[in-house]
C-alpha cells in the first residue's frame, strides 16, 4: 500500500504545476485590471488623469526588460541544444538585466519626486504612478527568484525534466512580467 | 463491449519497504495530505463559526433589551460593556467582525476549503493536489489570517467597526472611530492573508481538476460537487485579485496619506488634506469581488446538495448539464451585477438600469437549479438522512431568501430597502443560513469518509428542526422591519420614534437566535463525540456512486492501494431500470450492467450499442415478472 505514494514521487508530472504558474498569472492580470480601471474610472470622473511627462528612465527600463527576456528565450534555447554553460551565462545576464531594470524603476521615481510629482499628494493619478509600477517590481523581486531556481537547478545535478520545468515556469512569469510592464507603460503614456 | 476492465496486477504488490515515518508534526500540523488539510479547514471553519455566533448573540442581544443592563457582558467584555449595557462603538465592532468572519472564514475557506480539498482528489481519482505543498500553505496562511482577525479583540481600540465591507472615508480615516485605527489596520492584514490562503487553493483546485483526473473521468462525467468546486475556485481567481487591489490603494490611503478613495473630509473643525479621491471607487473594486464573493459561498453549497439529494433520493438528479450551465451561467453573470449593490450612489440611472437586468436574469440559471431540486425529490425514493434533511432544507431557504432577490435587485425598489433589515433578512437566508445548511449537509454525509464514522442520527434529526425553524424565526420577521424601513447597523431602537414599535419583535428574533445557537451544540456534541466513538462506517454507508466511497475508510495517502480506480460511467446511475441494485457505482463498467444499458449510455459508440442490442436479443426481458 505504502508503495503507490512513493511510485508518485518518482514520477514527477510537470503539467499540473506549469497549469498553476499560469492561473497566478491570470489573478495577477486580473489584480492590474484592477488597478488599470480603478484609474480609467477615477480620470474619467475628474476629467483628469497623471498629467506628467513620464520620467525617460521608464523608456529604458522598458528597453531593458525587453532584453532581458531575449537573454532567457537564449537561455532557453541553449538547454534544449544541452549547451549548459552558455544557458547559466545567459540566465546570469538576465539576472543582471533585472537589477539594472530595478535600478532605472528607482531612477524614475527619483526623478519624478524632483519634479514634485511625488507619490503623496493631491492627485491619486500620479500616487497610482508610484504604486503600480512599484507591485510590478514585486512581481520582479519574484521573478528573480524564479530565474535564480532555475540556475541552481542548472548548476546541481538534477533531472533534466525538472530543471526543464524550473527553466518553463521561470520563462512563463518572466515573460509575462515584460508584457505587464509594457502593458503599463504604454497604459500610462495614453492615458495621461 | 468496449469498455474492458483491465487490472494491471503488477500494481498491487504490497510492499512494507519505504514507509516513510510520519511525525505528530506531519501529520497532523504541517500535513500536506489534503484530506488533512480538509479536516484541519473544518474544524478551524467550525472553531470560527462558534465565535461568530457568539458574536451574533452579543449584538442580539443589544437590540433586543438596549436598555437593560446584564452584568455579565461587563464581567466578560470589561470596558466594552460597562455597567452591562454594550457600548455603541463596540456593538459595530460586533457586527463588522460576525460579518467579516461568516462570509470569508466560515462560508469561504470553511467550506471551500474543507470540501474542495476533501473530495476534489477523492471524486476525480487524483492522489492529491497537483501541488501540496501550496495547499498546506493555503491552510496556514487562513489559520493566520484567522488568528490576526481574532487578536484584534484583544487591542485597546477594539476591532474594525466599519462594517464588514469597510467603506471609506470610516475606513481609511484613522481617527474616525476608535475601530478605524489599529482594528482596521490588522483586518486589512488579515484580509491580505486571507485573499492569499484563498488563491492558492483556488489556483490548485482548477489545476488539478483540469489536469488530474482519473482514466474515463471526462468533465461530463464528474460529479456536481466537483463542477460547484471548479466554478467556484475560478470566481476565486478572477475576483479576489481585485480585492487586492482595492486593498493596496487603502493601505497606501491609511499608512502613507495617499487620496485615493479620500477627498474634502472634515472630522469637527479639522480639514484633511486629502484631495481629489473618492470612495465610490473602492465601492466599485470592493463589490467586483463582492459580488462573485456570494456565489463563491453558495455554489458550493448548491454543488454539495445535488449530490446529496440525488443520493438520498436514489434517482439521478434531474438535468444534470442544465444544473452545469446553469453555474456557469451563475459564474459569468456573477461578474457583471456589481453595481447593484451601489444603486444608491448616485449611479446614472441608465447603468443601474443594466445592472438590473443582469442581476434579474440571475433568477433564471437560480431557478433552474431549484426545479431541478425540486424535480429530483419529485417521487423519489427518498431517504431522510440527516445530510438529506440540511440539503431540503437549503433548498427552501434558496427559495424564500432568492425571491427577495427579486425585489432588491429592482433599483426602483432598491432605493427604499436598501441599507435596511430587509436586505439583512435576504442574504442571511439565500446565502448565510442556505450556505451554512450546504455545509452540514456535507459535514453529515462526508463524515464517515473524513474520520471513519458516523454521526448519530437523532442528534442530526434535532440539530436540523431546531436550526431549520429558529433560522426562520429569526430571519423572517426581519424582512417586515426593513419593509417599515428600519435601518440595519442601528446602535438602540429605543432612540427613534418610529423604531420603537419593533422592539418586541427583536426580543422575539433574540430568543430564536439562542434558540438556534443552542441548538449548535447538539451539533458539537455529535461531531467531536463520533470523531473518537461513532459507530465505524462501513464502506459506502449511503450506497452512493462516487470514487470516494470505493478508497479505503482507513486514510492512506495516496488514496488507493495499487492503482486508482477507471471511471467508466456517469455519477447519478441511482435506480437504474433494469438493475439489482438501485445504484451502479461509476467504477462498474457497462459489460457487467448488460440488463440495465440505455442506447445514449453509449454515447455513439456504434460497436458498444451493437454487442448490446445482440445481447438484447439473446436475453430478451421477460414479460410478468414478479
Amino acid at each position: 500500500m505504502v508503495l503507490t505514494m512513493e511510485k508518485i514521487q518518482d514520477t514527477f508530472d510537470p503539467k499540473p504545476r506549469k497549469f498553476i504558474v499560469w492561473l497566478f498569472v491570470v489573478s495577477s492580470t486580473i489584480m492590474f485590471g484592477g488597478f488599470t480601471s480603478y484609474y480609467l474610472v477615477f480620470a474619467a470622473s475628474k476629467g483628469k488623469g497623471h498629467g506628467l511627462v513620464l520620467p525617460d528612465a521608464f523608456i529604458y527600463s522598458t528597453l531593458v526588460i525587453i532584453a532581458s527576456s531575449i537573454t532567457l528565450v537564449l537561455a532557453s534555447k541553449a538547454m534544449r541544444k544541452l549547451n549548459f554553460s552558455l544557458q547559466r551565462n545567459m540566465l546570469w545576464l538576465t539576472v543582471i538585466l533585472a537589477v539594472v531594470f530595478g535600478v532605472m524603476q528607482f531612477n524614475a521615481w527619483s526623478s519624478m519626486v524632483r519634479t514634485g510629482a511625488t507619490l503623496v499628494g493631491n492627485n491619486a493619478a500620479i500616487s497610482f504612478i508610484y504604486v503600480v509600477s512599484g507591485l510590478h517590481l514585486l512581481h520582479i523581486i519574484g521573478g528573480v527568484g524564479l530565474i535564480i531556481n532555475a540556475l541552481v537547478g542548472s548548476y546541481r545535478n538534477i533531472s533534466p525534466a525538472k530543471s526543464n520545468y524550473r527553466m518553463e515556469i521561470a520563462s512563463i512569469f518572466w515573460h509575462f512580467i515584460d508584457i505587464l510592464w509594457i502593458y503599463l507603460y504604454v497604459f500610462l503614456l495614453l492615458n495621461r | 463491449m468496449s469498455t474492458i476492465a483491465l487490472h494491471d496486477e503488477h500494481n498491487h504488490d504490497h510492499a512494507d519497504h519505504g514507509h516513510h515515518k510520519e511525525t505528530l508534526i506531519s501529520k497532523y500540523i504541517f500535513s500536506m495530505d489534503h484530506k488533512m488539510i480538509a479536516k484541519q479547514f473544518l474544524i478551524t471553519g467550525i472553531i470560527m463559526a462558534v465565535i461568530a455566533m457568539g458574536l451574533s448573540i452579543l449584538f442580539r442581544i443589544q437590540l433586543a433589551w438596549p436598555d437593560q443592563s446584564f452584568p455579565f457582558l461587563e464581567t466578560f467584555l470589561g470596558k466594552w460593556a460597562e455597567g452591562g449595557r454594550i457600548k455603541s462603538d463596540f456593538y459595530l465592532a460586533l457586527v463588522t467582525i460576525h460579518g467579516t468572519i461568516m462570509v470569508f472564514f466560515v462560508l469561504t475557506a470553511g467550506l471551500s476549503g474543507t470540501f474542495s480539498n476533501l473530495l476534489i482528489p477523492l471524486q476525480i481519482g487524483a492522489r492529491d493536489m497537483a501541488s501540496p505543498f501550496l495547499n498546506m500553505l493555503s491552510y496556514w496562511f487562513f489559520f493566520m489570517a484567522c488568528v490576526i482577525m481574532m487578536s484584534s479583540f484583544f487591542i485597546q481600540t477594539g476591532p474594525a467597526s466599519g462594517g464588514w465591507t469597510v467603506y471609506p472615508p470610516l475606513s481609511v480615516v484613522a481617527k474616525a472611530m476608535p475601530g478605524s485605527g489599529m482594528g482596521m489596520t490588522l483586518w486589512l492584514i488579515s484580509m491580505v492573508l486571507f485573499v492569499a490562503s484563498s488563491l492558492m487553493g483556488g489556483i490548485n483546485y482548477v489545476s488539478t481538476i483540469l489536469n488530474m483526473r482519473t482514466k474515463g473521468m471526462d468533465l461530463w462525467k464528474m460529479p456536481l460537487p466537483i463542477w460547484a468546486f471548479f466554478l467556484t475556485a475560478i470566481l476565486g481567481i478572477l475576483s479576489f485579485p481585485v480585492l487586492v487591489a482595492g486593498v493596496v490603494l487603502m493601505v497606501f490611503d491609511r499608512s502613507f496619506g495617499t487620496s485615493f478613495y479620500l477627498s474634502d473630509i472634515v472630522m469637527g473643525t479639522d480639514i484633511l488634506p486629502n484631495e481629489g479621491g473618492s470612495p465610490i471607487l473602492w465601492q466599485h473594486l470592493f463589490w467586483f469581488l463582492g459580488h462573485p464573493e456570494v456565489y463563491i459561498v453558495i455554489m458550493p453549497a448548491l454543488g454539495i446538495s445535488s449530490e446529496v439529494i440525488s443520493v438520498n433520493s436514489r434517482k439521478p438528479i434531474f438535468g444534470y448539464h442544465a444544473m452545469v450551465y446553469s453555474l456557469i451561467g451563475i459564474t459569468v453573470l456573477s461578474f457583471i451585477v456589481w453595481g447593484h449593490h451601489m444603486f444608491v450612489t448616485g449611479m446614472n440611472p441608465l447603468l443601474g438600469g443594466v445592472f438590473m437586468i443582469t442581476t434579474l436574469i440571475i433568477a433564471v440559471p437560480s431557478a433552474v437549479k431549484t426545479f431541478n431540486y425540486l424535480a429530483t425529490l419529485w417521487r423519489g425514493n427518498i431517504r431522510f438522512t440527516p445530510a438529506m434533511l440540511f440539503a431540503i432544507g437549503l433548498v427552501s431557504f434558496f427559495i424564500s431568501g432568492g425571491l427577495t432577490g427579486i425585489f432588491l435587485g429592482n433599483a426602483s425598489l432598491d432605493i427604499n430597502l436598501h441599507d435596511t433589515y430587509f436586505v439583512v433578512a435576504h442574504f442571511h437566508l439565500v446565502m448565510g443560513s442556505a450556505a451554512i445548511f450546504g455545509m452540514l449537509a456535507g459535514v453529515y454525509h462526508w463524515f464517515p469518509r473524513m474520520f471513519g464514522r458516523m454521526m448519530n442520527a437523532k442528534l442530526g434529526y434535532l440539530h436540523f428542526w431546531l436550526t431549520f425553524i429558529a433560522a426562520y424565526l429569526v430571519f423572517f420577521p426581519l424582512h417586515f422591519l426593513g419593509l417599515d424601513g428600519v435601518p440595519r447597523r442601528y446602535y438602540a431602537f429605543t432612540e427613534f420614534e418610529f423604531m420603537k414599535k419593533w422592539l418586541t419583535v427583536n426580543i422575539f428574533v433574540t430568543w430564536a437566535a439562542i434558540m438556534a445557537a443552542l441548538a449548535q451544540v447538539a451539533f458539537l456534541f455529535n461531531f467531536f463525540y463520533s470523531i473518537f466513538k461513532g459507530k465505524v462506517a462501513p464502506q459506502n454507508p449511503w450506497e452512493a456512486n462516487t470514487l470516494e466511497w470505493t478508497a479505503p475508510v482507513k486514510h492512506i495517502h495516496g488514496n488507493w492501494p495499487g492503482e486508482i480506480p477507471t471511471v467508466y460511467r456517469w455519477p447519478y446511475d441511482y435506480s437504474k431500470p433494469g438493475h439489482d441494485a438501485d445504484f451502479i457505482p461509476q467504477t462498474v463498467p457497462f459489460s457487467q450492467t448488460m440488463s440495465s444499458n440505455l442506447p445514449h449510455d453509449f454515447e455513439g459508440n456504434a460497436e458498444a450499442e451493437k454487442i448490446q442490442q445482440d445481447w438484447e436479443l439473446a436475453n430478451p426481458v421477460e414479460e410478468n415478472k414478479g
